[in-house]
């Protein structure tokens, strides 16, 4: 089977606008007619919901929480790009589309992000027109910062607290269209499958979390907005109830995954403080303008930092990237964090763990200067750690934080499974193996705003929608699906919770599948991952029953999932044998350990097909072409 | 350390609920307060017997999901920290602990330590928003908004509708929350438009929903985590009577 | 239409019991005026008292204040009812925030010290409005300090008065400033001073009205 991307022809910048002249359209007096499933309440989720409400469609949307304002999405600190060239310094829908392809690595398609690189614009004003309260100078006129080592000042940010204002703004938005009735919200209910009829995606079965009913939703189509994977390495610095179960059920039904070897590690996160830890918690890279990385000069060197003497201490970023020094990019920063550590010269008592100094800030800023930019963050990391950050360095190491894979979509944001579309961190599409910092609210308010309204509208108006109920046999076919492997783990009554195999399994994807990856570490994890299925299998403890919230229940059924789909991560980076954005093959580097891209054999999107559990899955290539923009190797010396 | 836990059991919605008391053995000074717990279920799975519900998710104190008493204060003794960010080190050993569900008619219990919150989307439904449709925005920076009003917007805006002001306030009013929605669009140019139907319907969901009226205590303010002010609610008053007048 | 309506939801509940609050501030203010002229001597204080007996608008005033007082009564049994049923349930352990939190037993003693203080005014105007009628030798001015120094020297009305302050004094520390709150009219930079202010404010008018019956009993007023 080929891959078609269905990117429009023509030149780049004119592409998404031909595409959308070229699209069908749904009559505005029919669109009620038409039901329209949206998983997942996130940025993507809830910006669709609300646009496809605005425009008439019975929008029918589901989440886990027990409020749409939830989602994850609202964790996000830092920003939000957009190429509007605010502060005159040379930025340009171009720039930010350039920026995003050389900073994925030359494994995006280009169609793809030179068209979020336009929405980015539309989304800053559509966003203050709801009233997200994003910083401002004393003119009135919107504040910009620089991120992530970025060139240019595109950051639209409002406090640390983007993320929170951009999702309440969108859920403030789906909160009017459920007052007025296009869209009916369906909190605590976690989608377990995915119903085709014909071929087309027509509806999910969902387990309410509250009653522990079964319930059947029929539509004309169903987009997933169900976020990323980062925990299937346990300890990420996700919400701790994100999952891929939504994603990997409609993988299961048929939907190509993409790229899931492609994941980004964020360099500073406070470091583990023992087994019990739940969840990592992201400090803003925004420290690492100011605070200096370093570890101590010898190995195993247990003294308390102050006492460590400027002599014996090794500012190894510093050294080895003179022209960036702290502020290389985050797989660059996060790698080299894990080779000292590897060396033997990590600190804390894990040994996993490097500092961030800021002694040299404030000396030179003075206290003040340093607390009114990091204060906020200063006050978060004392309050886990317990350690004040302005009389000793912080202690930092890389976590999990985002995942560029996902279900594989066409240009319409749709899956080779008709009518199912995917938006968000749980597609594929725009970042290729590596995410800009800024960028994840950025498609995702992109996605739901400005892409589904149009590519939707194509498919309703052009696909044969048979009209079905719910009382189709596939819908009963799912539905006993469903609860026969809700059955099934209830029925083990082993004696490991759910949580024990998660970290076990964690464990492995970190040791094997983490930062740097091996054919030897990857092997490992594919012998590791089938084991640690059938003892989950064997030996999962679920106490209680199925008919009320059962935390547990809903916990298990996660890790079950995650207990598959390891297995298909550690084959893509298997098989993947460059080293790329987040994704670095330890055989694939430079002399002085830098990732190589091997372009001539990888300039392609990975899309796995499922073929049954432990059954190995098929690989679909998606060529990827480079019309505008020729990759380059990446350098940061 | 050993913490003594007395934990409010209730299986379901019409269940009559009670305390129970657990001990939690070798905790750590570093562990959040959710993972303390989060061992203490492990070893009642272990032992077969369901373990204590209590909702979390981003556990980074800005999803506004957590939250229970913690000894007669929502999340907890520490000043501005949800439960998730609560840590051990705040604790002594041997301390003996009360956790119980918030309470209150609007917010009724679903299992142990977990409410349903629905009506706090209720209240924004009747108004918590702007009404622009996508697509038709002008330039962001054709509204020029001063820092100072940008600033108390945001302020305002912060709130992560977690509902310990709810739980704080002896009449379980939710005046806090839907005032800090008030005040936040209400500052903004962008809010204007819609300034008086807000506060009349929003106000009116809140009754509705069965919360309770202000005692302008400010138990609200002392215990949320995210020091959303009293002033909201003054707002919250002052837009009221506005709205009153113009009618 | 809208507007009564909305007088009817709990934010207008509270600000019909800070406008009425307010007023029966103002009232007391006054009325302490009145008392304070005890210490002048009978004749400025049967005057003063005269005038406003006199008046022809006395009677629509008294109604006026009537209507105030029950207003502020009625809204706040509704009130009281309608928070109690917003939580069925009683928290097995409930403790004060502490931190910037207003809570004190004022506050949370607000019901109960002003169905104190009803009782007390019902008590009151049996005693003096509604009480003995002496008038001065040979004019039509009743002499209401006569009956002041006559009730104030019985120690169980003394103490009761005493008492009856004392509660008083409780409902407007909380009430004073929380009625400025209910109205919206708490400006940042003044909610300190005003919080202060109205603590004063309370300890101020129900020492200085317990004051009379003291200074009586103990003959500093004969």
């Amino acid at each position: 089977m080929t891959l078609d991307s269905k990117i429009p022809s023509g030149p780049l910048a004119q592409k998404w606008d031909n595409h959308k002249f070229a699209s069908k359209l749904v009559n505005p007096a029919n669109r009620r007619k038409h039901t329209v499933i949206i998983v997942g309440t996130g940025l993507a989720g809830a910006s669709a919901a609300s646009s496809l409400g605005e425009l008439g469609y019975n929008v029918l949307s589901f989440c886990i929480h027990d409020s749409p304002r939830r989602a994850h999405s609202i964790a996000a600190q830092g920003g939000i790009n957009a190429a509007k060239n605010y502060q005159n310094d040379g930025d340009s829908i171009y720039r930010l589309f350039y920026d995003t392809i050389k900073g994925g690595d030359y494994r995006a398609r280009e169609a793809n992000v030179y068209r979020l690189a336009q929405s980015s614009v539309s989304i800053i004003d559509q966003c203050v027109a709801q009233g997200v309260p994003f910083a401002r100078e004393y003119g009135g006129q919107l504040d910009n910062r620089s991120f992530g080592g970025a060139q240019v000042s595109r950051t639209f940010y409002a406090r640390g607290q983007t993320g929170q204002q951009l999702l309440l703004g969108a859920y403030q938005s789906m909160q009017r269209q459920v007052a007025k009735g296009t869209v009916k919200q369906f909190a605590q209910r976690e989608m377990l499958d995915l119903v085709l009829i014909n071929g087309q995606a027509r509806g999910i079965i969902v387990r309410n979390l509250i009653t522990g009913a079964i319930e059947r939703y029929v539509a004309d189509a169903v987009c997933l907005a169900t976020g990323g994977y980062g925990t299937v390495y346990y300890l990420s610095t996700n919400a701790v109830n994100s999952n891929v179960t939504a994603a990997w059920r409609a993988h299961k039904r048929g939907a190509f995954f993409a790229n899931p070897c492609f994941t980004q590690i964020h360099p500073t996160c406070i470091p583990v403080s023992g087994e019990h830890q739940s969840k990592l918690t992201l400090m803003s890279e925004s420290l690492r303008n100011d605070g200096r990385v370093w570890v101590p000069k010898n190995k195993g060197d247990k003294r308390h930092p102050n006492d460590i003497p400027e002599s014996e201490r090794d500012y190894y970023l510093e050294r080895k990237y003179p022209s960036f020094g702290n502020l290389v990019p985050r797989d660059v920063a996060s790698r080299n964090a894990k080779l000292v550590c590897d060396d033997g010269h990590g600190v804390g008592e894990s040994g996993l763990a490097v500092y961030l100094d800021f002694k040299n800030a404030i000396d030179r800023l003075g206290h003040d200067v340093v607390a009114g930019r990091y204060g906020n963050l200063f006050e978060m990391y004392e309050k886990i750690t317990g350690e004040n950050p302005y009389n000793e360095p912080m202690r930092m190491y890389p976590a999990i934080h985002y995942t560029m894979g996902g279900l594989w979509v066409d240009y319409n944001l749709m899956s080779n499974v008709q009518g199912l579309h995917v938006l968000g961190e749980a597609n594929f599409s725009d970042h290729g193996a590596n995410r800009l910092g800024a960028s994840a609210l950025m498609q995702g308010l992109a996605d739901g705003y400005f892409v589904i309204p149009y590519t939707l509208a194509h498919y309703i108006a052009g696909a044969s929608i048979e009209k079905v109920t719910t009382d189709h046999d596939a819908f009963k076919e799912a539905e006993d699906n469903v609860q026969s492997r809700i059955n099934k783990l209830l029925a083990v009554k082993g004696s490991k919770t759910p949580r024990q195999l998660h970290r076990e399994l964690g464990r492995v994807m970190w040791d094997d599948v983490g930062m740097a990856r091996n054919e030897k570490g990857l092997k490992n994890a594919l012998a590791q991952i089938p084991k640690l299925r059938d003892e989950f299998w064997q030996n999962v403890s679920i106490p209680g029953d199925q008919n009320n919230l059962n935390k547990n229940l809903e916990y298990a059924g996660r890790v079950a999932d995650y207990l598959e789909f390891a297995e298909l991560l550690a084959l893509d980076a298997l098989t993947r044998t460059e080293s790329c954005g987040g994704h670095f093959r330890e055989e694939s580097q430079t002399p002085d350990q830098e990732a190589r891209r091997d372009d001539e054999h990888f300039t392609h999107v990975s899309a796995w097909e499922f073929k049954g559990v432990g059954t190995a899955p098929t690989l679909h290539k998606e060529p990827l072409v480079f019309e505008e923009v020729h990759p380059s190797q990446r350098s940061y010396k | 350390m050993r913490i003594h836990l007395t934990v409010w059991r209730q299986s379901g919605p019409k269940d009559a609920g009670r305390f129970i008391t657990y001990t939690a053995e070798d905790v750590s000074p570093d562990q959040s307060f959710l993972e303390m717990l989060d061992v203490v279920n492990e070893q009642l799975i272990k032992k077969g017997e369901e373990p204590i519900a209590f909702d979390s998710d981003c556990r980074e104190g800005i999803c506004g999901t957590c939250g229970f008493m913690v000894s007669g204060i929502p999340h907890g003794p520490e000043p501005g920290t949800t439960v998730c960010q609560l840590h051990m080190r705040k604790f002594k050993d041997g301390d003996s602990l009360t956790l119980e569900p918030w309470r209150a008619e609007a917010f009724p219990v679903i299992k142990d330590l977990v409410v349903d919150r629905s009506a706090f989307d209720k209240i924004i439904q009747a108004g918590g928003y702007t009404s622009v449709n996508t697509g038709g925005a002008r330039d962001a920076n054709a509204i020029l908004i001063g820092k100072s009003i940008a600033d108390a917007a945001m302020d305002s805006a912060a709130c992560i509708g977690c509902g310990a002001c709810v739980a704080a306030c002896k009449n379980a009013s939710a005046a806090l929350f839907t005032s800090a929605k008030i005040t936040h669009l209400s500052l903004l140019p962008q809010g204007q438009v819609e300034r008086t139907t807000r506060v009349v319907n929003m106000v009116a969901a809140m009754d509705d929903a069965g919360f309770g009226s202000c005692s302008n205590e400010g138990e609200c303010e002392a215990v949320c985590p995210k020091g959303i002010s009293l002033k909201n609610i003054a707002t919250m008053n002052r837009e009221y009577w506005k709205a009153m007048l113009a009618d | 239409m809208r507007a009564l309506r909305m007088l009817g939801s709990s934010v207008g509940n509270k600000l019909l019991l800070g406008l009425t609050g307010l007023a029966l501030f103002g009232f007391l203010l006054f009325h302490l005026f009145g008392n304070l002229l005890g210490f002048l001597g009978p004749e400025i204080y049967n005057e003063h008292a005269h005038a406003l007996i006199s008046n022809p608008l006395i009677i629509p005033a008294e109604f006026g204040i009537l209507a105030i007082f029950l207003t502020h009564i009625y809204k706040a049994v509704v009130n009281y009812w309608k928070n109690r049923a917003a939580r069925p349930v009683a928290y097995g352990v409930k403790k004060w925030a502490g931190g910037p939190s207003r809570k004190s037993v004022g506050s949370t003693t607000m019901i109960w010290t002003g169905l104190s203080v009803l009782i007390f005014v019902a008590i009151h105007l049996k005693l003096f409005k509604y009480g003995p009628v002496y008038f001065e030798a040979g004019t039509g001015v009743r002499d209401l300090y006569r009956l002041l120094i006559d009730d104030f020297r019985r120690p169980g009305i003394v103490a009761g008065y005493v008492l009856a302050m004392f509660l008083l004094g409780l409902h407007l520390r909380h009430g004073i400033s929380s009625s400025i709150q209910s109205l919206g009219l708490m400006p940042e930079s003044w909610t300190a001073r005003i919080l202060r202010a109205g603590i004063v404010l309370a300890i101020l008018i129900a020492g200085l009205f317990a004051v009379i019956p003291v200074a009586v009993y103990f003959g500093a007023i004969r």
